[in-house]
């Protein structure tokens, strides 16, 4: 049988394919498959990791789908299941430990004042520009890697993944203050190693 | 701490740029950064880093992983 699914939110969907509606179940996966993909990649690092998460996430979801209550958008309580089962998954491949990234954060003199002059305290923004974009592609897969794990999710569901900053805290169970606090010192370390790259002290 | 210097001003950032600083730090932050040409550039490459690291990591699924992917799924829902 064929069903409307089309135009139909994921909430309606996501109760269709609770009901054993194939068509609902294979739309929330088409509407989701990218973001869910996408999300793991940034957080496992690598394509072949990030395909297992992908369908690991989406068989936890079809066998949860019955506890979904509708108390969070579908959206958010997905990209919880997606994160916890990317981290999951990382831990149990024992990836190498992160290393400190605080040889990145800014650094200031005795008064507060910046170290380092306009030119070089602003030559991250222009990384695209004068690196080679794979090389630039590879060294930042690390970079967020090496982020504490804390500091990981919430940049990578921030800002790359772009969600609200009340959302992202929704998905991770934490206040927005703590959320933009992980997020900030995630841009500082990820700015400074920018620098780094380009030669300049962070 | 009130951001009369950059470090302060660094310290408070990403709340300036949410829009959830008290009225009285936001302007002691904005007074700081108009007269300190340091505190514009850093604040220039702050704000480009986020979309400079989405933009290089970011990585898609071929076709025929996706093809895969749900072919696996709806073998799996049929079972269910």
């Amino acid at each position: 049988m064929v069903t409307q699914t089309t135009g139909t939110s994921d909430e309606a969907l996501a109760r269709r394919a609770a009901a054993k509606d194939s068509d609902a179940f294979d739309e929330l996966v088409v509407r989701y498959q990218h973001r869910v993909y996408r999300l793991a990649f940034r957080l496992v690092g690598n394509d072949q990791d990030a395909l297992d998460v992908t369908q690991d996430v989406f068989l936890q979801l079809f066998r949860r789908l019955h506890t979904f209550r509708g108390e969070s958008r579908f959206g958010t309580w997905l990209y919880r299941i997606a994160t916890n089962t990317a981290l999951m998954h990382r831990r149990a491949r024992a990836r190498r430990p992160t290393e400190p990234l605080e040889e990145y954060l800014p650094r200031f003199d005795s008064s507060g004042s910046h170290c380092g002059t306009p030119e070089e305290l602003q030559v991250a923004e222009r990384a695209e520009e004068l690196l080679d974009r794979q090389l630039l592609g590879q060294r930042m897969m690390r970079a967020i890697e090496q982020l504490p794990e804390g500091y990981r999710v919430a940049f990578v569901l921030r800002d790359l993944e772009e969600l609200p900053t009340e959302e992202v805290a929704a998905t991770l169970g934490l206040k927005p203050a703590t959320v933009r606090q992980r997020v900030h010192r995630a841009r500082l370390m990820l700015r400074g190693c920018l620098s780094d790259l380009l030669g300049v002290q962070p | 701490m009130k951001p009369s210097t950059c470090q302060a001003g660094v310290h408070r950032l990403m709340e300036y740029l949410e829009g959830t600083l008290p009225t009285d730090v936001r302007a002691e932050l904005e007074s700081h950064v108009a007269g300190c040409p340091l505190c514009r550039a850093f604040v220039a490459s702050y704000v480009a880093t986020p979309r400079i690291v989405r933009s290089v990591t970011e990585h898609a699924p071929t076709a025929e992983q996706l093809r895969s992917l749900r072919a696996f799924l709806q073998s799996q829902h049929g079972r269910g």
